[in-house]
């Protein structure tokens, strides 16, 4: 399995769930389900390949984490897409997810990887953790995008047929909620997972500053966004908002560190 | 396509004076009938038809004209007789809410549900008007499948519901507090206890009329002054009372919201003057709707089903193509030409299997023909004595002519 045919498959599945979307074609459910599982196991199938080839868990470089953050969210959305009123998330999901794999199309392949230092014990499960939280924070941010399109429609009382798919607004509150804490376990796992890692090898504080504050800040968006929840009870549009506000940090993070400082942690990756 | 003759009086001609008084039931049409005829009857509040074959059309008027007590005249005035095709596609019609009062709306195919099973107790149908019958309720599935005429709420109270479904998903577990004891807080209840609502509480200034509307529905009266603690434990309230001010205010509502948690609530206000503050509208997950916000979105819901229903009526021209083949093949000659068409497919598909040289299998095809063509005479010439169309309709059950009907008849 190429990463190409995974790529192409992620591409016409997401045309067939936007037609899905907008057609309302109840017909179109069970093949387009099916294509989604195949999604999902065909590119675990390539995840697999790749760290056989590699001799470690393939999420090594940069192309190669957001590669297994596309697969974890995919994984992430099966039991969604399985389900009825929820299937047309795919419709969000799979765009984003084969935009992100185009972009990494390129460097995806093993041979460009940094890394200087042991790869046992903590530090593969500190970027296994760090890679999963940012998979259901993946999840959380698709979910906030449907909450708020889906708020916007019935706030307007634009109630047509494509927006009749859409989950109800209870629902994907629950699916955020649960993306949320599941992602925030996970970042906190990563996090404590990645200070063992970082005392094993000697690093100071100055060779890991950049991605501990970029963590740092990630983390505390997040929680912020659960403590709101529980705290004062802010469901809905403003988690919505959070959320997806603390997504895009997320990625501009990504971004301005992978390209500021590629050497950072002694490797160039996240 | 012939066969089949209709007379309707609907809202379109006859006023509800005349309509009212027209009611007839199937047992009425069977003085009527005779030995080979069938009949089928609708009475709904905006219609009643007669369909029927192998009955004078002036027998059909004389019956109205005896039942109503309506004169003659006035009854040809006022209905539309249609004949062959055309009755067939006002059948389809009607079924599927095309020509109702209200484009779309799906209770008339429950209607006609109805008076089907009327028809078949008094044992007025047959094989024509079944057959149609059987096309008309397939007709109107296929429009609510493939267009979305039925997905645009037309009535006040059912997009409330469906409003609140969007929010809450499945209603049944939501708590639904009612305010005001009229007709219109009514109909809403009612809408929302058939979306399978369990808790349901009324209040009325009046305790008395909400224990009766209690009663009526099922749900629980609550007295008014409680208003302030119920809208924080209500998901949906629906306000149609007479009050001249807002009996909920915004600070209500942000008292409520603070208890609730901020869980979503939507408010319907379906009371002139409104009984809820616009500014409540702007608290966070409160979802407010007057009646000037239902009623535009209604609006809007009209003209997009007026647009369905363009797709909608090449559907019923489809399936009345449809059936006018089928009854076209209940002729005696039409059944015996299928009989040898069926025999034929036999054929090729016995040689189709057959490992043989060209030469072997044109003696194969002959032995055949002619062993089927012995087999089929008896029914053949039997169907040629007696052409009546219980017989003939027998043979292609038997046969089961209809069932790969298109298959054999490909190209």
């Amino acid at each position: 399995m190429t990463f190409s045919a995974v790529l192409l498959l992620y591409g016409l599945t997401g045309l067939g769930f936007i037609a899905y979307l907008f057609l309302g074609k109840e017909a179109l459910g069970l093949p387009l389900r099916i294509l989604f599982i195949a999604c999902a196991a065909f590119h675990l199938l390539f995840v697999l390949a790749l760290g056989r080839q590699t001799g470690r868990l393939p999420m090594t470089t940069p192309a190669q984490a957001i590669n297994m953050v596309v697969l974890f969210s995919s994984l992430a959305f099966i039991p969604m897409i399985l389900r009825r009123n929820t299937a047309v998330l795919g419709a969000f999901f799979l765009p984003v997810a084969t935009f992100a794999l185009a972009l990494i199309a390129p460097s995806v392949q093993p041979g460009q990887e940094i890394f200087h230092g042991t790869y046992r014990y903590w530090y593969p499960l500190h970027t296994l953790s760090v890679i999963l939280g940012e998979a259901f924070f993946m999840v959380a941010a698709i979910a906030s995008v449907v909450y708020i399109v889906h708020e916007r429609i019935i706030r307007k009382g634009s109630i047509h047929s494509a927006s009749s798919a859409l989950p109800p607004l209870a629902l994907l509150d629950s699916i955020l909620y649960a993306s949320l804490a599941l992602g925030f376990f996970a970042i906190t796992a990563g996090m404590i997972f990645g200070s063992l890692w970082a005392s094993t090898m000697g690093l100071s504080l100055s060779d890991i500053a950049p991605k501990v504050l970029a963590g740092a800040i990630m983390w505390l968006v997040f929680g912020l966004s659960l403590h709101q929840r529980f705290a004062i009870g802010w469901k809905g549009r403003r988690t919505a908002v959070i959320t997806l506000a603390g997504f895009v940090l997320m990625v501009l993070l990504f971004i301005a560190i992978n390209l500021a400082f590629p050497e950072s942690h002694g490797l160039r990756l996240m | 396509m012939e066969r089949i003759s209709c007379i309707s009086i609907n809202h379109k001609n006859a006023p509800v004076a005349i309509r009212e008084r027209i009611r007839i039931a199937p047992q009425d049409v069977i003085t009527v009938m005779g030995r080979d005829s069938e009949a089928y009857v609708l009475n709904t509040c905006n219609r009643t038809e007669v369909y029927w074959t192998a009955i004078d059309k002036e027998a059909v008027l004389g019956l109205l004209e005896r039942i109503s007590g309506v004169e003659r005249a006035s009854i040809e005035r006022v209905s539309e007789y249609l004949a062959g095709g055309a009755a067939v596609r006002h059948l389809f019609m009607v079924a599927s809410g095309l020509d109702s009062l209200v484009i779309g709306e799906p209770q008339i195919l429950g209607q006609v549900k109805d008076a089907y099973r009327d028809a078949l107790a008094a044992n007025t149908t047959s094989t024509i008007l079944n057959k149609a019958l059987h096309q008309t309720f397939r007709t109107a599935k296929l429009i609510r499948t493939e267009t979305s005429i039925g997905a645009y709420s037309i009535s006040v109270a059912s997009e409330a519901v469906e409003l609140a479904s969007h929010i809450f998903g499945d209603i049944g577990n939501s708590r639904v507090l009612v305010i005001g004891a009229g007709d219109m807080a009514s109909i809403a209840a009612k809408r929302l206890k058939d979306r399978g609502v369990k808790t349901l509480f009324i209040m009325n200034r009046t305790h008395e009329s909400a224990c009766n509307l209690a009663l009526e529905l099922g749900g629980t009266a609550r007295p008014f002054e409680t208003l302030a603690s119920e809208l924080a434990l209500s998901d949906i309230v629906i306000s149609s009372t007479g009050s001249e001010r807002p009996i909920i205010t915004r600070d209500m509502v942000i008292t409520a919201m603070k208890l609730r948690k901020n869980k979503p609530v939507i408010i319907i206000d379906i009371a002139v003057p409104r009984d809820v503050d616009p500014a409540a509208g702007t608290c966070y997950n409160c979802y407010l709707y007057d009646i000037d916000a239902l009623k535009s979105i209604v609006d809007r819901h009209f003209a997009h089903r007026e647009a369905e229903a363009e797709k909608a009526f090449a559907i019923v021209e489809a399936e009345a193509v449809k059936y006018g083949k089928w009854l076209s093949s209940l002729d005696a000659q039409s059944t015996i030409k299928d009989l040898f068409s069926l025999m034929e497919t036999y054929i090729a598909d016995q040689l189709r299997c057959l490992p043989l040289s060209e030469a072997e299998k044109s003696l194969v095809e002959q032995n055949l023909r002619s062993s089927f063509k012995r087999l089929l005479h008896r029914p053949v010439s039997y169907l040629k004595e007696h052409p009546g169309i219980t017989y003939v309709e027998n043979m292609r059950r038997i046969f089961q002519l209809d069932e790969d009907y298109n298959d054999r008849h490909k190209g």
